[in-house]
């Protein structure tokens, strides 16, 4: 819960105007077709549920995203291959380079 | 289940082996058959070694009856397609060393039978193997335990992961809002003692579960003497049982209401009091959690023009993090914060 809030802080900081967050699948899939976001971070998976279906509809809106996770050696496989991976704890410095990577200048 | 067949000459020839044999030996086929480790003898001068003497344990531990083993191949225990514990049994059988075979074998209900199997040769006078002697250790107790130790390491991990990004989280937080040192020191110390009880209680339910009860008593305690007067917090209510997650977005909800009463609210005086109180809903979508925090006799309210962290983490991130809701409505007299929380992060006790 924290964890959340600090992200949102650290995303603020780093000059978004404002931070959504989905707890579940199902919101994050109705957030995402109600308007276009310009940076995501997703948790591989949570409680046991893959948020494939999440990459997915990211990906068909074109929003740059990161995934994030608390395993160790955490694979990502198929499609979403590619996309950089963050680790629990998060550190601000990789968030930073992930994010100017993303948006340069 | 399948039709018993008509016995066929080559069962008839096994089971006249197996009584030439028990003639023979007397009392050691007696031990054969009465032992409690599982054994077979199989024919080695025939292909595929068919099982000529299955002892009673055997039949238990598989489920099969007598007339269904003997003459069978031995393999025929494997599940099917799996070749690689078929080429294993016949090395095992090939060779004489000490090395004990695991295999995964079915019973006759399909069953999954994980089982250690020793193998000797037997030799006539001339030292030609005639037969093999299998004796089986069942082995299922110890793959289920070897499973759910990795399953207890793999959770193990992922929770100290999240412990420490919340405790960086705290840390930023301090760091973020504060720039005198003592404060930030201060804000670090109590969340992080906070998040500690929180821990303390799960351990003690080894992460099953946490009463309610017990974890607002836990969480209020360092609060329990302030400005001099105990007994400052009225708690009532069963003690439901709350998820692992439940109990820690909570512990740290309670923590932050306890802090805004000692900085602002009604602990802020000698007079002022906090009754938190709760019962199980039900609602046309489940059953629900309605607890609420009132603060009496505190100083005047009046709304903050801004919201600090402490009222972020229980107007949002509590809602956010448990699906439930939560309000904080700062009435003249003392705060009310509602707090609303789904099955299945809270059941009844018991």
């Amino acid at each position: 819960m924290l964890v959340l809030m600090a992200i949102e802080d650290m995303m603020s900081d780093l000059g978004a105007e404002s931070v959504t967050a989905a707890a579940t699948v199902e919101q994050a899939l109705k957030l995402i077709s109600a308007r276009h976001f310009d940076f995501a971070m997703l948790d591989i998976n949570r409680d046991g549920i893959r948020s494939d279906p999440v990459a997915n509809a990211l990906g068909a809106d074109s929003v740059p995203f990161a995934f994030s996770t608390g395993y160790g050696n955490h694979f990502v496989e198929g499609a979403h291959g590619e996309q950089p991976i963050l680790r629990k704890p998060y550190n601000r410095t990789n968030l930073t380079q992930i994010v100017n990577q993303m948006f340069p200048g | 289940m399948s039709d018993k067949a008509p016995k066929d000459s080559e069962q008839h020839a096994a089971e006249a082996d197996v009584e030439a044999f028990e003639d023979d030996l007397g009392p050691f086929v007696i031990a054969a058959e009465t032992t409690r480790m599982p054994m077979v003898f199989t024919d080695a001068r025939e292909r595929d070694h068919p099982i000529i003497f299955a002892n009673d344990a055997f039949l238990k531990l598989t489920g099969y009856d007598r007339d269904e083993v003997l003459a069978q191949r031995f393999d025929f225990l494997l599940a099917a397609g799996t070749d690689a514990g078929r080429a294993e049994i016949e090395a095992g059988f090939a060779d004489d060393s000490d090395d004990n075979l695991e295999i995964c074998m079915r019973r006759k209900d399909g069953s999954a039978l994980w089982a250690s199997l020793f193998v000797n040769a037997v030799r006539d006078e001339a030292g030609e193997v005639v037969q093999h002697f299998v004796s089986l250790v069942d082995e299922s107790r110890h793959h289920a335990a070897q499973d759910h130790a990795e399953m207890l390491i793999e959770e193990l991990n992922h929770r100290v992961k999240n412990t420490l990004a919340t405790v960086q989280a705290i840390v930023a937080q301090a760091v973020r809002n504060h720039s005198e040192p003592s404060i930030m020191r201060e804000s670090i110390e109590s969340r992080i003692g906070a998040l500690s009880r929180s821990h303390d209680l799960l351990s003690h339910e080894k992460w099953g579960s946490a009463g309610l009860h017990d974890l607002v008593t836990t969480a209020l305690e360092p609060f329990s003497v302030v400005n001099g007067h105990s007994d400052r917090f009225g708690i009532e209510g069963e003690n439901v049982r709350l998820s692992p997650k439940a109990a820690l977005a909570l512990g740290i909800a309670f923590h932050e209401l306890a802090t805004n009463a000692v900085k602002y609210g009604a602990l802020s005086n000698e007079a002022g009091s906090v009754s938190v109180t709760w019962s199980m809903q039900s609602e046309p979508d489940g059953r629900w959690l309605c607890l609420h925090w009132r603060e009496n006799d505190g100083p005047p309210v009046a709304p903050p023009s801004r919201r600090g962290f402490g009222s972020r983490v229980i107007e949002q991130g509590l809602a956010h993090e448990l699906g439930g809701k939560v309000t904080l409505d700062y009435r003249a007299k003392g705060i009310v914060c509602a707090i609303h929380v789904p099955a299945p992060h809270v059941a009844n006790e018991g």
